[in-house]
């Protein structure tokens, strides 16, 4: 049930991710250290699909700029939000 | 990822290491953390396998006793906001504890629970290590208690990839003494590089490190 409403909630809220473009904005909730937040940018990088990251703590956002022809899944992105110790805002 | 685990492992057994940093980080991720006072010097070093769990080790010198202490780390809850983190630790372990020229073994507890946004930091540890007295006579009879919060500010918002810079007044409380010493620190933090430059009333200085890998 809680799948089914998680797959929901992504698929209403579409626009935050924008996964057709070669860039997707997530909000972040309980990112207010930048220096805790160096997790988020490691991840990320990590990852051969992206290009560059984005972290703003005052608008509370990730912005992924991925490789030519290249992307990540929304699940994929709450993924490693998760595996850095935060969660994605999928109500803004 | 291979070569980050055997550097890990390499640290960790070497014999002068270490303490523990933010107790559990990111996935993957290796805290080294120090601080540093006249009365004692602490190193800790962590790797988290997962968000909620890291393995570490502890160095502590205080009171004329070291310790050196593997140890566990985990994430109890944590409460990410829109505009703030809330989180509980609590850590365990088994290790020995050098008093003169004698070595005993001794247990680790500790809990810690943090509450930041961008502009407010509270912070509020206690560690408890049980001392085997009956094997080492030498030692104090007391186990060691050590009380620590922190409450900061942020005099402007800094966001991420600035140079973030924080007023900390830090109160630690050691069960076998009666005053609560009060240390004032600016904390400096960029990328992933953190450190802190403090002084007590009494005069003594302190200077804390961290770096996440």
């Amino acid at each position: 049930m809680k799948k089914l409403i998680l797959a929901l909630a992504i698929t209403l809220t579409a626009p935050v991710f924008a996964a057709d473009n070669a860039e997707v904005k997530v909000s972040v909730k309980g990112m207010v250290c930048a220096f805790c937040a160096q997790g988020i940018e490691k991840k990320f990088m990590a990852q051969k699909e992206v290009e560059s990251i984005q972290i703003s703590l005052e608008k509370k956002y990730v912005k992924l700029k991925f490789k030519k022809g290249e992307s990540l899944s929304n699940e994929k992105i709450i993924e490693i939000l998760k595996e850095s110790g935060y969660d994605a805002d999928i109500g803004k | 990822m291979i070569l980050r685990r055997y550097i890990f492992w390499l640290i960790l057994v070497w014999p002068w290491t270490s303490v523990l940093a933010h107790p559990v980080s990111y996935q993957d991720g290796i805290g080294i953390m120090s601080y540093n006072s006249q009365k004692m010097n602490e190193l800790l070093l962590t790797y988290s396998f997962t968000p909620r769990f890291a393995l570490a080790h502890t160095y502590l010198r205080d009171s004329g006793s070291e310790f050196y202490i593997p140890r566990a780390n985990l994430l109890l809850r944590r409460w990410n906001e829109p505009d703030s983190q809330a989180n509980i630790y609590t850590s365990f372990g088994s290790g020995s504890e050098k008093f003169g020229t004698k070595v005993s073994s001794t247990h680790l507890g500790e809990v810690v629970l943090d509450w930041e946004s961008r502009k407010y930091y509270t912070y509020l540890e206690h560690l408890y290590l049980r001392r085997n007295n009956a094997a080492n006579a030498a030692l104090p009879q007391q186990d060691y208690n050590h009380t620590k919060l922190r409450l900061g500010f942020a005099p402007f918002l800094a966001d991420y990839g600035d140079l973030n810079v924080w007023y900390i007044a830090q109160f630690d409380k050691h069960l076998d003494e009666t005053k609560i010493e009060t240390t004032q620190f600016l904390r400096f933090y960029m990328k992933n590089v953190l450190w802190e430059v403090g002084a007590s009333f009494d005069g003594s200085i302190a200077f804390n490190f961290m770096i996440h890998i």
